[in-house]
């Protein structure tokens, strides 16, 4: 029997192409071209590899942004946990305030940052994943809620106490386990948002792959194109593979 | 065997404005299975909690054996807890979850799988070890918390109403089956629940609570037969409330003069407490003392539900045999068959 199309489907998965697909492969073919030869070619990919600052830059955003998400998840998953399992008053407090990153102006941000931060902060480029953390705030905070109030988190939480595990075992063994979509969600999110900063980055003169892509960009346009391609399929690939590599184990469960 | 005997002394627990407990007392000898049993808000699950040490306590003392364990954070606690439900972690393996504990023992990975597969089998599930706890059904479920529980040896085993969230086939069995795994690992038991039959049916002593206070602890006989205080005899088993007047100690039910048990200063216009299984229904050939309401068939017995011309209601519980004839609006007597009965204030 033929199925019926799905309308609501199709609108959005058009939607999409239009707006996301539609754009970055009319970027990915102008990135091929070869104005000089005419046709096709890697020969702006070519360029931005043999180029010694792309690694360089592309290895800084990397680590800044795993960083980032390493104190993300140290930070929220515990605070969060403690927000449900206490049933704290401060939480619809702590939810909006963790909505205040979203309404702040990133530049006010970065001249507080500037402004109150000690010197031996600001000179060191550490400095950035903890501003990254604050910024990818609303998102990793709604994600580890979600994940956490779809669990019974007190039964699981009393059972693997009582059964010898000590919080910091309850946290690792048992809850991000069990919420394994909302940290992998957390994750994601985290990495994309840091390793795509530019605003903050440049108020506070740090350079990282974003800015260096800028000014590639002031040099060879067709090259800047290429990396940004290379760039949004290394996150991409990196992601994927941290969720195959990290199979639900339940996934059976949808029936 | 490695059980010990567990001591409450003076345990005292608020919650703002509510007291929890109150200078509660329990002491559960090695091996032995003691019910908390209560109205909900009685305190019983506070003192399960504190117990395990999922609770703190705001007085008092909690002793395994010699050992004052109450500042002792739950995870050394080495008891063994079973929940109502949904526990088990959904990411594990039944085999996993019911190691667990031997894994947060640093246990070597064969021995606890070996342990794992031991308990399985003593909980009736042994081919149920590959299979994630959502393919189980609620019964099987907490047979694998109850091996969870028990896999690390405990010195104590804490059942937290674990059998109100299944069928009542369900839960009659696997009470049985708690009953012979406690008595063949003779593993001490505190379990709480608010269902008496639960309660009686399975445990050595049954402690019956009432706003944060044990009210009495004694063997599910003693408790029905000789109940301690008014809260006991309405809270187990049914309890007929009959109104009467109390002179000279004693108290005139259906025409007959029975001697007055007081608990307390009771007098002049009480309630008199008397069983089921105490009253005896005839047919009346002229009007009697009270008409049926109903009569429903149990089986083995029938339980006739009358009503007194003064307006109470009394339930009588008699052999089935020959009960048929009481049909709703038949004229009966009721007649007393014990001598003493306990008296509270009306």
């Amino acid at each position: 029997m033929k199925k019926r199309l799905d309308l609501p489907l199709l609108t959005t998965l058009g939607a999409l192409s239009f707006f996301v697909f539609v754009p970055m492969l009319s970027a990915f073919e102008y990135s091929i071209r070869t104005p000089l030869e005419g046709g096709y070619g890697l020969t702006h990919y070519k360029w931005a590899v043999d180029n010694e600052d792309f690694f360089h830059y592309i290895l800084r955003s990397g680590w800044l942004s795993a960083l980032t998400v390493l104190i993300t998840l140290i930070i929220l998953v515990p605070t969060v946990t403690w927000l449900h399992l206490s049933d704290s008053k401060l939480r619809p407090l702590i939810d909006a305030l963790s909505l205040l990153p979203l309404v702040i102006p990133v530049v006010a941000f970065a001249v507080g940052a500037q402004i109150s931060f000690p010197e031996f902060v600001q000179n060191t480029v550490l400095e950035l994943p903890f501003l990254y953390f604050v910024l990818a705030l609303p998102y990793a905070y709604r994600a580890l809620d979600i994940g956490l109030n779809s669990i019974p988190l007190k039964t699981i939480t009393e059972a693997a106490r009582s059964t010898g595990a000590s919080w910091v075992r309850t946290i690792i063994s048992v809850i991000i386990p069990v919420i394994r979509g909302a940290v992998m969600a957390t994750v994601a999110l985290t990495f994309a948002l840091s390793i795509g900063e530019y605003t903050l980055t440049v108020l506070l003169h740090w350079d990282t792959f974003p800015t260096w892509v800028t000014y590639v960009a002031q040099e060879n346009i067709l090259g800047a194109i290429a990396i940004s391609m290379m760039s949004l399929v290394i996150p991409f690939v990196l992601l994927t593979s941290i969720t195959l590599l990290t199979p639900d184990r339940s996934a059976q469960r949808r029936k | 065997m490695t059980s010990k005997d567990l001591t409450l002394t003076n345990v005292s627990r608020r919650f703002g404005t509510v007291t929890a407990l109150d200078n509660f007392n329990l002491h559960v000898g090695v091996g032995e299975l003691v019910a908390l049993l209560g109205p909900s808000g009685c305190g019983k699950t506070t003192a399960l909690r504190i117990i395990a040490g999922l609770e703190s306590l705001d007085s008092g003392k909690v002793a395994v054996g010699e050992k004052d364990i109450s500042k002792v954070p739950a995870h050394k606690r080495n008891m063994g807890m079973v929940f109502q439900a949904y526990s088990l972690f959904p990411n594990l393996t039944v085999e996993e979850n019911v190691a667990f504990g031997l894994q947060m023992r640093k246990v070597a990975k064969h021995s606890r799988l070996k342990r794992s597969q031991e308990l399985l089998e003593l909980v009736g599930l042994p081919s149920h070890a590959k299979r994630f706890t959502h393919q189980l059904s609620g019964g099987q479920q907490q047979r694998v918390a109850l091996a969870r529980a028990l896999a690390f040896s405990p010195e104590i085993l804490l059942l937290d109403e674990p059998l109100s969230a299944l069928d009542a086939q369900v839960r009659v069995n696997l009470r049985e089956e708690i009953r012979r795994l406690q008595i063949s690992l003779g593993t001490t038991t505190v379990f709480v629940t608010h269902d008496q039959e639960e309660a009686m049916s399975i445990s050595d002593r049954v402690g019956v609570m009432s706003n944060g206070v044990l009210e009495q602890i004694d063997t599910p006989d003693v408790l029905y037969n000789e109940p301690a205080t008014a809260f006991v005899a309405n809270f187990v088993g049914v309890m007929n409330r009959i109104p009467a007047n109390l002179a000279d100690g004693k108290v005139n039910i259906f025409g007959k003069n029975l001697v007055a048990s007081k608990k307390g200063s009771e007098t002049g216009k009480i309630v008199a407490l008397l069983r089921p299984e105490t009253i005896l229904v005839k047919k009346s050939e002229n009007q009697g003392n009270a008409k049926v309401l109903t009569r429903s068939f149990l089986g083995a017995s029938s339980a006739i539900i009358c009503q007194t011309h003064e307006g109470t209601i009394v339930q009588s519980l008699m052999a089935s045999l020959n009960t048929g004839e009481f049909q709703p609006g038949t004229s009966v007597d009721l007649e007393v068959t014990v001598n003493e009965v306990m008296v509270a204030n009306g």
